[in-house]
């Protein structure tokens, strides 16, 4: 027996060598640069890790890989969990990777700046595609996790700055697992609902791998395909995402993008104030102006001809009435000498004159007797004389 | 290009309102003009106030219609 050559099948080798290798290698920890790496449609993983002397093959399932808070890219340098396991019918053996970090932090930066450079390079930042914010919307769509602070913070501000507003909100996924994707779907929901007209793509601060979501490239090409302008607000004034770089506005907090979204109601309050109070001191002016007007048009030469006309008339009026008067004066008096000549003729039939030349009058019961048969013989009569009555008895 | 849409009535109240604004600061306006604009003018302002003090913060929640929309995606 010791000297029998064992003669193995292919199968029998291969069976031994996957027992030996999946065996002693259940659970590894391993450090390499990812290269050649595909996200299959499927929703798997397929990639190579290497170092400078050897690579290895590497899947990661659907089930995993959502888990994993970034896209793994060529160059990077991570640190993976997993398994080695041996495929029999393609003889070859791969590192089934139950979990996976960056090896650093400057491997995130690294794609960071990757991802900038790219989509910069695209034109995806570029000042020709930013679109206006509307200074009066009436419907904000809101991007962002419903139960967290964020979201209070902007409905506590529009509240407060622009209560005529309505807020329209996707709730989403922010960070951890299908984060990138539950944006990139609440974006293109808002782009389908009416009237949209700004939405806010927001979340609070948090690490750069709370983070990383807004930095995945889907997502800012859902922020640029975007027909409503967008404007970010994700973490603090210090935290800058490839999301901020191609939204239409970027601001530095969520809270700030609420402010940048909704015009202030004190200021538009300020301003209908301002209005009528400036409005009417212009009126007012205007009106003093007029009035001003009007007084030095009628005390002009040309408004006072009529007066003077007026003025004129009525003395020729007074001359001619004083004219009248000197004439009727003039009459008058010649009436006045015919009126004494008349009384001089008449004065020729006085009696007291024909008393004078020595007639006598005779009265009776207070009557002159001007006939003999009218005198009565037995009653005193009156003889009335020029120098004085005489009683007869 | 975006599709043209029509700007709320708050909003064209006060573009409306900066307008009569501006013309009433201008030199040559006439007297009579300007009254019959500072009359629109104070109507306008005391609609944009009412609006103003009547306003309360809308707020709707899309999450069914969210998760219909992915499903859809998906």
């Amino acid at each position: 027996m010791p000297n029998e050559i064992q003669i193995l099948t292919v199968s029998e080798l291969t069976k031994e060598i996957r027992k030996t290798l999946e065996e002693n290698f259940q659970k590894v920890t391993v450090i390499g640069e990812i290269s050649n790496f595909k996200a299959h449609v499927s929703g798997h993983w397929y990639f190579s890790l290497k170092d400078a002397d050897a690579v290895i093959n590497c899947t990661m399932w659907k089930g995993l890989n959502q888990y994993v808070f970034f896209t793994p890219q060529d160059g990077m340098k991570i640190v993976v969990n997993g398994s080695i396991t041996v495929y029999p019918a393609r003889g070859n053996y791969q590192l089934d990777i139950r979990s996976m970090k960056p090896s650093g932090l400057g491997e995130l930066q690294e794609a960071f700046e990757k991802l900038k450079k790219k989509l910069d390079a695209e034109g995806l930042f570029d000042e020709q595609y930013k679109k206006p914010i509307p200074s009066f919307p009436q419907k904000i769509g809101i991007v962002t996790a419903i139960d967290c602070a964020a979201f209070k913070d902007m409905v506590s501000v529009a509240h407060r700055r622009f209560p005529l507003v309505e807020l329209i909100i996707a709730p989403t996924r922010v960070q951890g697992i299908g984060a990138a994707e539950s944006i990139v779907n609440s974006i293109k929901f808002l782009n389908e609902q009416k009237n949209i007209d700004v939405i806010i793509v927001g979340r609070g601060g948090g690490s750069i791998e709370d983070l990383w979501a807004f930095n995945e490239e889907k997502v800012s090409r859902a922020i640029f395909s975007s027909k409503i302008p967008i404007i970010s607000g994700v973490g603090h004034e210090v935290d800058f995402t490839i999301a901020d770089y191609v939204a239409d506005l970027r601001a530095p907090t969520p809270s700030a993008a609420m402010e940048i979204a909704t015009p202030d109601i004190r200021e538009i309050h300020n301003f209908i104030n301002e209005f009528v109070l400036i409005s009417s001191r212009v009126i007012n002016e205007n009106l003093e102006e007029s009035k001003e007007k009007l007084n030095s048009l009628t005390r002009s030469y040309g408004f006072r001809i009529p007066y003077e006309l007026v003025k004129r008339k009525s003395q020729q009026i007074d001359i001619t009435v004083s004219r009248i008067l000197k004439n009727i004066e003039k009459s008058s008096i010649v009436y006045d000498k015919k009126i004494s000549l008349l009384a001089k003729s008449l004065e020729a039939f006085d009696v007291k004159k024909t008393l004078r030349r020595g007639f006598v009058l005779v009265e009776q019961n207070s009557k002159f007797v001007t006939r003999a048969n009218k005198f009565n013989k037995k009653q005193n009569a009156r003889l009335k004389f020029y120098d004085g009555d005489v009683n007869t008895r | 290009m975006q599709k043209k849409k029509i700007k709320s009535n708050f909003e064209q109240d006060l573009l409306r309102l900066e307008e009569i604004s501006r013309m009433l600061e201008e030199d040559n306006i006439e007297l009579e003009e300007a009254i019959v604009l500072f009359d629109e003018g104070v109507k306008l302002s005391k609609s944009c106030l009412k609006t103003l003090r009547e306003s309360e913060l809308k707020i709707t929640e899309l999450k069914s219609q969210l998760e219909k929309f992915s499903q859809v995606e998906e």
